[in-house]
């Protein structure tokens, strides 16, 4: 098993464990953190793909697309957490609605 | 095995220690720290991986910003108590049920993984070929900025999009853009903006020309951009990260002049984002230019849109 597949297999398990906690962690924010150990895995699988092809010279073009994926990463944990922020504003305050009243 | 080998053993070991880790803590800043040591793990990863670029972007981008963003809401919310508002065996069932349902997947990924054929590397192969007629010497720019520039162009998009879409979360008692901190920047940020802000300017330029021949280029330095005008906002210079009416131009400006140019190149050259041979490096060079801007602006809009937003309960650190 060479580095390449080992590489591989650390991503997997990043998604897979990155995956489940996303779905199962009940606090917002943790969830946005496993949100992008995820994606950290994902990334993972791309670059070990890219340094099967040859580890003098690896592929570009995964590499182009982790590098891409980073910053739209970055941008949607921004977008993520400014919902966290309402959300829990929200909780915190319930009776800001404006259609406090409802009965 | 020889001691490289070993080193990758043990940074893939730990990476995958403290992600499990920052996945499991209860509290909220342990587990945004713990997040923070695994960006900078990773990056050294991918550097063992034989991908400079991306260890770079992974340290700016992933680790600086994201961290920054995740560190600011974590102080400017009120200290949650660690204690869960889900009743034990909810929690333990639904524990359960996602180790269950992962494991099978893993275990079929996995296996997927180990049947992989050997790699045709054809794709790497066509991208050497052609690296003539791109006017730039390294791989991975001449396929985001001239293989593939529409990926980039629409990724100059989805991040002026996500920009917006922070904005428009926010809500603010005042119209006018709040100072980021009540009392005055302490005097430590202000000096620290001052010494970093034209190293870093430096850094950013030479990462962004250095693009073309060796690891580096516009994502990068948009990185270091980013941080540039989120240091230089918390420095108290807030005029640095467009607000108020700029900051829709300023979030539109990179995407504009990528459409500019891909469009020039419809009407007077070869085609919608085909660059001549000729003009290709000089293009890639200008293009590489806005596109680090667009990021730096995009990102620090996003920042500062997050920090700018109403403390609940009046909780102003």
């Amino acid at each position: 098993m060479n580095t390449a597949e080992l590489a591989m297999i650390l991503g997997v398990t990043l998604a897979v464990v990155g995956s489940v906690g996303t779905l199962v962690i009940a606090d917002l924010l943790r969830r946005v953190v496993a949100l992008n150990i995820a994606s950290g895995g994902v990334m993972v699988v791309l670059i070990a793909l890219a340094y099967r092809v040859s580890p003098d010279e690896p592929d570009p073009v995964p590499q182009a697309l982790v590098l891409t994926g980073i910053v739209i990463m970055v941008a949607v944990t921004g977008v993520a957490l400014a919902l966290v922020r309402r959300i829990e504003a929200h909780e915190t305050a319930p009776g800001d609605d404006d259609r406090e009243g409802e009965t | 095995m020889s001691f490289g080998d070993a080193v990758d053993l043990v940074i893939g070991a730990s990476v995958l220690v403290v992600a499990i880790v920052a996945l499991t803590v209860r509290r909220r800043d342990t587990a945004v720290v713990l997040f923070l040591v695994f960006g900078v793990l990773l990056a050294t990863l991918w550097a063992r991986l034989a991908a400079p670029d991306i260890a770079l972007a992974e340290a700016a981008l992933g680790a600086g910003v994201t961290g920054a963003l995740l560190m600011d809401t974590i102080t400017s919310s009120r200290p949650r108590e660690a204690a869960s508002s889900r009743p034990w065996p909810k929690r333990i069932l639904g524990w359960a049920g996602g180790a269950v349902a992962g494991g099978a997947v893993l275990v079929a990924l996995v296996a997927a993984v180990r049947s992989l054929s050997e790699p045709q590397g054809s794709l790497a192969q066509s991208v050497d070929e052609d690296m003539g007629r791109t006017g730039v010497e390294h791989g991975i720019t001449a396929v985001l900025l001239n293989f593939r520039s529409y990926d980039t162009l629409l990724e100059v998009a989805v991040l002026a999009v996500a920009a917006l879409a922070t904005v428009s979360f926010i809500q603010r008692q005042s119209p006018a853009p709040p100072e980021p901190w009540p009392g005055g920047p302490p005097l430590a940020v202000r000096g620290l903006a001052r010494i970093l802000t034209p190293i870093l300017l430096v850094v950013a330029v030479w990462l962004l020309v250095a693009g073309t021949t060796r690891p580096g280029g516009a994502f990068q330095s948009g990185a270091v951009i980013a941080a540039v005008l989120i240091l230089l906002h918390l420095g108290g210079w807030t005029h640095a990260v467009p607000q108020g009416r700029w900051r829709g131009w300023g979030l539109m400006v990179g995407l504009i002049a990528f459409i500019g140019v891909g469009g020039a190149g419809a009407v007077v050259g070869a085609g919608w984002l085909v660059l001549d041979p000729d003009w290709a490096g000089t293009i890639i060079l200008a293009l590489e230019a806005v596109l680090a801007v667009a990021i730096g602006i995009g990102l620090a809009t996003i920042f500062v849109a997050n920090r700018t937003d109403v403390r609940p309960g009046g909780d102003d650190t």
